[in-house]
């Protein structure tokens, strides 16, 4: 008789034998993996904004000093015309994210691909402001840490619009369901994420 | 209790009240200023 093939009248019978490949992983979290490893990432991500942050508030409440540094100014108005952007990017992404749970394809593909567009254009006006803003990182501590804080926050951004690429290519190629949507959510979180910290920078860095 | 590392919904409703939070401070913030 062939291997695997069954007597006439056996009915197959599936068990913990019947699997294929490696043991599967033990969990030790009730959360997802992939939700944990988010929700990690993200508390790691606190730690290292809150260590540039404690530079920021040393030299302003500890020193005392002028902010931004003598003779140099912030453009307080692009950049709240940049933060009007990257929110509402937050908004089309959650508009993407509803669109698909209702099974509307169309939607979910204009809001991610309309979501990577208003990042991309908040992360172009972002060097386009380093470009004329008129110092540098070594000219002051407030320089360096206009720079450190604003840059820090930009590469997060370049990490989020890579994701959402990689998300936009998927959507395009027909991945993702109403059931099936764990692909967008995880990078969802983490933009959302982004979005929240530009509003943190921005109005301690420019508005107070 | 919101959790915004649960479901993009939730990270979505915690930005919001993020947005509300903050310019409710700096609104009380710039209105101490420019009294005092």
């Amino acid at each position: 008789m062939e291997a695997g093939a069954l007597a006439p009248g056996r009915t197959v019978v599936h068990d913990e034998h019947d699997h294929h490949g490696p043991p599967e992983a033990n969990r030790s979290s009730r959360v997802e993996p992939s939700l944990l490893g988010m929700l990690l990432f993200i508390i790691s991500e606190v730690m290292i904004f809150g260590a540039f942050f404690t530079a920021y508030f040393f030299i302003r409440v500890v020193n005392g000093d002028a902010w931004p540094a003598e003779g140099t100014e912030l453009p307080k108005l692009i950049a709240g015309v940049n933060t009007a952007i990257l929110l509402s990017s937050s908004f089309t992404l959650h508009w993407a994210e509803t669109a698909l749970k209702a099974d509307n394809r169309f939607g979910f593909k204009a809001g991610m691909f309309t979501t990577f567009a208003l990042g991309a254009t908040f992360l172009f006006i972002q060097i386009n402001e380093y470009v004329h803003i008129g110092f540098s990182p070594q000219d002051s501590a407030q320089g360096t840490i206009f720079y450190g804080l604003t840059g820090l926050h930009g590469a997060h951004v370049a990490v989020g619009l890579t994701l959402l690429a990689i998300v936009n290519t998927r959507a395009f190629r027909g991945h993702f369901s109403a059931k099936e949507h764990r692909g967008v959510e995880v990078p969802g979180i983490y933009w959302h994420f982004v979005d929240v910290m530009w509003i943190v920078v921005y109005s301690t860095v420019y508005i107070l | 209790m919101l959790n915004p590392l649960r479901s993009e919904e939730e990270a979505f409703r915690f930005l919001l009240y993020v947005v509300a939070v903050v310019v409710v401070v700096l609104a009380t913030v710039l209105v101490v200023r420019a009294v005092s």
